[in-house]
């Protein structure tokens, strides 16, 4: 009875999530349309409070906060998934490669996973976007997606290699099962929960990376994203005037969907754990997630 | 002896890699590196100067490999240029300046949220799926999903602005003189106070889940069954049993998210003015110094690399079974 309950909580969990992140979605794609005024344009007075007409206020230039924001979802959703799926990409594609061709190829390949987790992440980023200059979204989801692989790499080679040694994929290569064949229809769908969760960790990342990238200065200032309106208010010292809610509003909206990214994640924990467990390698995973999901709350 | 000699190793190819990426960026721009390099330094910096810097980062006339070997041999005697916003300072000067300002915020947020953190995970391990376990453990990871940037601009609103509690920026009064005063001291615990308590809360979940997962993994284990037979007393069990042995996957976790905390400080620094290495840093960005930028990412990477060495050496204080091979 208890299991049952804990089973619908965690399912319950990540309803809410999807909900929140489906939510974000469609705002992001019906963005025109929900906006209730043109972001381009000076629709009321400099630092206007919030009231019936502008929902969240105004920026200094007169801008319609609330309509920048649903704008802005739209940026910010575009370089989290984009960024998510690059990262998800390389750190699955190194992890599998490293985890079940093993001997020099692992050597070399975990040898590059260890250094580019040690050499620290928002530094590197800021020298890139620096020498590139006015960055826009996709450069910054590029930046992103290649120097943020190393976590997953790590996890899904730690459980590549202990899946290595079952019976299945002994038998599918006495059977003479080409390399690839191997991969792709015994190793990755044993693999889709770290994939999963390496994917919604990574999306949860980019987001807030981006956001810091901009805030601090190294987006470009013309684009509409949650960041960059952070970077405006900042720069125009909202805070100090007492226009919170041109700050309230991105960072709302990041609380948000992080929080929604992050239900799903627990809900996704919770489930894949007992099958971890069985696989006996659950403290080295684990740990791994944990470490990951820890780093991703500083690094940004 | 021969593990940690082989940690050195992998901590130098490390920073070679780094240094790599310095060395390689601006050159595989479009366009002419130096130009690219020192467009800004020409309005600040005389002729003379602006070719030393040229020197420093390898651009002299000769192939790319020897042009490396000319920069890897300045950032190996630490000769890391001048610095353009900074002028007439070397860039060495501005972040060893700033450096011990960022050192007491990550050092003290870390230890703090490591402290409270490992304790509280220790408390729900021990009484897994109690009331405590149930509440701090979703609560621990929700906080993960709160961006360092959004709590730093919380608790600068609420604390420093609507209700001016706390000052809104730099690391002292400016009126005080620096000393052994007990004024001193005063004033810089009040400024440092907001930015170290934001740090703190972003790491404090990361530590209490660690620590948890680790404990409970443990708790299984024979020789605690075998203690709790012979009739230990719980907290005998809990702290110098299974405690002592949970700690070990928390200090490669200390290690590195005390090189990441060293990112999340440089955003903590910027919405506190906070006259550290990420304040310095966003001043060179808003500049575009370059040798500045490129600066920052070699002591962020040696600050990791020492934080990882680190952890190395108390792991082999840890865990007997490495101080053998």
């Amino acid at each position: 009875m208890r299991g049952l309950l804990n089973t619908l909580l965690a399912n319950r969990k990540a309803a809410i999530g999807a909900a929140i992140v489906a939510f974000f979605i469609l705002v992001a794609l019906a963005a025109p349309l929900v906006a209730p005024f043109d972001i381009n344009q000076r629709v009321a007075s400099p630092h206007e409070a919030p009231s019936a007409e502008h929902v969240m206020g105004a920026t200094r230039m007169g801008r319609d906060v609330l309509s920048q924001t649903i704008h802005g979802t739209q940026t910010s959703l575009i370089v989290g998934f984009a960024a998510g799926l690059l990262v998800t990409v390389l750190g699955t594609a190194i992890g599998v490669t490293a985890g079940y061709f093993g001997g020099k190829v692992d050597e070399v390949l975990n040898l590059f996973t260890n250094i580019s987790l040690v050499i620290p992440n928002l530094p590197l980023m800021l020298v890139l976007a620096a020498f590139i200059g006015q960055t826009g979204p996709f450069v910054i989801a590029l930046i992103i997606g290649l120097t943020s692989w190393g976590w997953g790499a790590r996890v899904t080679r730690a459980q590549t290699l202990s899946l290595r040694q079952r019976d299945y994929i002994l038998a599918a290569e006495m059977l003479g099962e080409p390399a690839w064949r191997i991969i792709a229809v015994e190793l990755l769908p044993n693999l889709i929960s770290i994939i999963g969760f390496n994917f919604i960790g990574s999306v949860l990342y980019a987001v807030i990376t981006e956001a810091t990238m901009e805030f601090l200065g190294l987006g470009d200032p013309m684009v509409v994203s949650w960041g960059t309106m952070l970077y405006h208010a900042q720069s125009t010292s909202a805070l100090q005037v007492g226009a919170w809610w041109e700050m309230a509003a991105p960072c709302l909206a990041l609380v948000l969907f992080g929080s929604g990214l992050s239900l799903i994640n627990f809900a996704v924990d919770e489930i894949a754990n007992p099958r971890l467990r069985t696989l006996r390698v659950p403290a080295k995973v684990l740990a791994a997630l944990t470490n990951r999901t820890a780093n991703q709350g500083g690094r940004a | 002896m021969a593990f940690l000699l082989r940690r050195v190793g992998f901590y130098v190819a490390a920073f070679i890699v780094a240094a790599t990426f310095n060395f390689l960026i601006p050159r595989l721009m479009p366009g002419n590196p130096v130009d690219i390099m020192f467009a800004q330094a020409g309005g600040t910096l005389p002729p003379e100067a602006l070719a030393a810097l040229k020197e420093t980062f390898g651009f002299i006339d000769q192939p790319w490999p020897a042009q490396f070997v000319t920069y890897l041999k300045s950032v190996f005697t630490w000769d890391l240029g001048l610095s353009v916003k900074f002028h007439p300072l070397t860039v060495n000067e501005v972040l060893l300046r700033a450096l011990p300002w960022t050192l007491m915020l990550v050092l003290t947020s870390s230890l703090i949220a490591f402290a409270i953190g490992s304790l509280a995970g220790i408390l729900a391990a021990w009484r897994r799926g109690g009331s405590f376990d149930s509440i701090g453990a979703p609560i621990a990871l929700m906080m993960q999903a709160m961006p360092p940037l959004v709590t730093s601009l919380l608790a600068l609103f609420l604390f420093a602005i609507y209700w001016p509690v706390f000052p809104t920026g730099y690391a002292y009064e400016p009126e005080i003189d620096p000393g052994f005063t007990l004024e001193f001291f005063c004033s810089i615990f009040k400024h440092a106070f907001l930015p170290i308590v934001t740090m703190a809360l972003a790491q404090v979940g990361g530590y209490l889940i660690t620590m948890r997962n680790s404990m409970i993994n443990l708790l299984g284990e024979d020789y605690i069954v075998l203690g709790t037979a012979k009739g230990l007393s719980d907290r005998r069990l809990r702290m110098a049993y299974a405690a002592r042995n949970a700690l070990l996957p928390t200090v490669t976790s200390f290690a590195m998210t005390l090189g990441a905390s060293f990112g999340g400080a440089l955003v903590t620094e910027v919405v506190f003015n906070y006259p550290g290495l990420g304040y310095t840093l966003f001043q060179g960005i808003t500049a575009r110094d370059y040798p500045l930028i490129q600066g920052q990412l070699l002591i962020m990477t040696l600050a990791m690399l020492t934080a990882n060495f680190i952890a190395d050496v108390l792991y082999v204080a840890l865990d007997p079974r490495l101080r053998k091979g």
